[in-house]
């Protein structure tokens, strides 16, 4: 049996990701091999073109690791890193704490109330992400609308802007549909008869949830996880605009990186690091996409 | 057991009539008047929105019986099933179990288990852990008494070379067994079954029948079962109960609903049945005769409490009770129709002779196939005359 040629549609998505993603990515690559220059672009070797192969050849000689033996060196960038996977580890898990409730709520509706929730979860999205973070130091700063509330009930008022707690709250918020959703989704599928089922064969609500609700929606706390943490590791403008000293995540070092000091290749270093880190978490989401995949067949 | 003495009330005909049907069976705590039911539902009514699924239902189910709710889909035999698991509670009235008041116990708190019709198996347990599911609630139950009745059930289903699948690796008639093992695993007082049969092809559906019969004397629990089909009714229960827009039209043994309809409904509704609107004429005990514009010579049936002469009656009459032939039989005698063939339907084991008698009017005869060679076979357009014995038509009055 002759297989059939692939359909030229299929090739679509590769021409996205080498054109989105592996060019750019090689760039970043080779961006950080090189050497700061002071020159435009700040960086040294270029190829030569007019060289020729000895001009690519000298460029390939110019490339090193220096940067990256100047990143393990630096307690900064380790502490970065750890902060922005700790923090990242933290929000996602508030984020899952939050949202499988209000997932749960939503599935559980009449369907007309149901695709109104979702328009409200996705509603957000409608304005600039910079400006709902930025709405959050209105509500966070000592004399905002927090605090204003809290003085309302007769509670003392909290610092909270610029500590990581806000940085926390930002990360939750900003986020928060992309646990929603992927969770949502399983949990909206559910047979309620399981449910029927488990409650008839003894279980008690509680666990009824613990024993079939729950490792059924997995899948979608897996990919809800995922999606809410890959972003979260990078993210930098919640740190940025809610945190403190203390919370400086790696996103935000590589904004200073290339914008304040103009060391793209140091920037460029610290973005690989990151991306090889994320790859473990991005491999585990994609076999566990396949693997639901295979099972939905 | 005792043998059916003092017939309670409810049907009309069935219990003063002996030799209904052709099932001797001794087994009728119902008829017994200290048996003690297990299951009492007590003027219950339930009521969705604007529409009443049950309306001032009152029904007993004995220990041992394999009980049947037939119906239409809408009549309300669901919700009556579903009420007795706690998944539905009745707005009035009392459902009892075992004498113990069900009001306020919750589902998973009740003593009998549900077969769902969909079957509702776990997608991420296996064949065992989904078997395994009913006896781990049961707190305090050792791991090898579970594993040991696992086991017997999986025997029980013929399903131990599965044991380790996951329901979507099972075919349709492997999910019914496992979800038949996983609802008897708790030995409960009662199992409700829900079209338990519906998912399956004809074949399988025969073959399950048999073994749910099986398996329910093997086990001697009760089986409540919730069907649209009659045929699967007929050939499990000991009583069927014929739903009609949440009420019971009528409560009875399988030959009792069949061969002594209580109303037009029930008689229609299980099986083809023939139906005429005649006038009694006179009733001649035991014998009740009948006018009807279809017989010139008027019909004859056996009937003991026929109504008296004038009231407008209807006679059911089945097709495999009539005769058809190409013979003329006595001038003026009763139950005859003379007609003319005006469809076929040969299914092998038997005939179906559609007839059409003067104005119109369409009945079905029915014969069965005993011999291979006829001598004079009937054909479209023949002229043949349709008879019955008087003791093979029922007089409704509803």
């Amino acid at each position: 049996m002759n297989r059939p040629l692939p359909r030229p549609s299929a090739l679509i998505p590769y021409v996205w990701l080498g054109l989105f993603f592996a060019f750019p990515f090689l760039l970043v690559l080779r961006l950080s091999l090189s050497d700061v220059a002071l020159a435009i672009p700040p960086y040294s070797p270029q190829i030569d073109w007019e060289k020729g192969i000895d001009g690519i050849r000298e460029f390939l000689g110019g490339l090193d690791f220096e940067m990256y033996d100047r990143m393990r060196g630096d307690h900064l960038y380790v502490n970065a890193y750890l902060t922005s996977l700790l923090f990242a580890a933290q929000g996602t898990i508030m984020a899952l704490l939050v949202g499988y409730p209000m997932a749960y709520a939503m599935a559980r509706c009449r369907p007309g109330t149901r695709n109104l929730l979702l328009m409200l979860v996705i509603l957000p999205f409608w304005t600039s992400f910079l400006i709902r973070v930025y709405a959050w130091v209105g509500i966070l700063k000592p004399e905002g609308l927090l605090n204003a509330a809290l003085g309302v009930i007769g509670l003392p008022p909290i610092d909270l802007l610029y500590t990581p707690a806000s940085v926390q709250i930002g990360l939750v918020y900003s986020y928060l549909p992309f646990m929603v959703l992927p969770l949502y989704a399983v949990l909206e599928k559910m047979d309620h008869t399981l449910l029927e089922a488990a409650s008839d064969l003894g279980a008690p609500p509680w666990r009824s949830f613990w024993q079939v609700t729950f490792p059924i929606s997995l899948p979608g706390v897996v990919a809800g996880c995922l999606l809410c943490f890959i972003p979260m590791v990078g993210e930098f403008v919640i740190p940025d605009l809610l945190g403190g000293p203390g919370s400086l995540m790696i996103g935000r070092s590589i904004w200073t990186e290339f914008f304040s000091n103009r060391d793209w290749p140091f920037a460029s270093a610290v973005a690989i690091a990151l991306l090889v880190t994320l790859i473990v978490p991005i491999l585990l989401y994609q076999r566990q996409q396949a693997r639901a995949l295979e099972a939905g067949r | 057991m005792k043998a059916p003495a003092s017939p309670r009330g409810a049907q009309k005909t069935a219990g003063r009539r002996t030799n209904i049907g052709a099932v001797r069976s001794t087994f009728a705590p119902w008829n017994d008047p200290s048996a003690v039911p297990l299951v009492r539902f007590e003027n219950v009514s339930k009521r969705f929105d604007d529409h009443v699924a049950v309306r001032d239902l009152s029904l007993d189910i004995y220990p041992g019986e394999f009980f049947a709710l037939l119906g239409p889909s809408g009549c309300g035999k669901t919700t009556l099933m579903r009420m007795l698991a706690g998944f539905e509670t009745p707005d009035t009235g009392r459902i009892t179990l075992g004498g113990e008041d069900l009001a306020g116990v919750p589902p998973h708190e009740r003593p009998v288990n549900m077969m769902f019709q969909s079957y509702a198996l776990f997608p991420h347990l296996t064949v065992e852990q989904n078997i395994a599911f009913g006896l781990k609630q049961q707190g305090g139950l050792p791991k090898g008494e579970i594993a040991a009745r696992v086991a017997e059930m999986l025997a029980l289903v013929k399903l131990e070379p599965f044991a380790r699948r996951k329901p979507d690796q099972l075919s349709g008639g492997q999910k019914q067994r496992v979800a038949l093992a996983r609802a008897v695993a708790r030995k409960p007082k009662m199992l409700l079954l829900d079209e338990p049969l519906g998912a399956l092809d004809k074949k399988l559906r025969e073959e399950t029948q048999f073994e749910l019969m099986d398996l329910q004397v093997e086990l001697g629990v009760t089986f409540l079962i919730v069907t649209h089909d009659q045929e699967e009714a007929m050939v499990m229960a000991d009583r069927i109960a014929v739903m009609r827009e949440g009420q019971i039209a009528q409560i009875g043994r399988p030959e009792e609903v069949y061969e002594a309809p209580a109303s037009r409904y029930v008689a229609e509704f299980l099986g083809d049945v023939n139906l005429f609107d005649a006038t009694v004429a006179a009733s001649d005990h035991p014998l009740a005769r009948l006018s009807a514009p279809e017989a010139a010579g008027g019909f004859e049936v056996m009937d003991d409490d026929c109504p008296p002469a004038g009231t407008a009656v209807t006679l059911a009459v089945r097709p495999e009770k009539m005769r058809i032939s190409l013979d003329a039989p006595a001038a003026d005698a009763a139950n005859v129709m003379a007609g003319e063939i005006w469809d076929i339907g040969y299914t092998g084991d038997w005939t179906n002779y559609i007839v059409e008698l003067p104005g119109e009017r369409l009945i079905r005869v029915a014969r069965a196939n005993a011999s291979r060679i006829v001598e004079r076979p009937i054909g479209w357009d023949d002229k043949v005359w349709v008879t019955f014995d008087p003791d093979a038509g029922v007089v409704l009055t509803q």
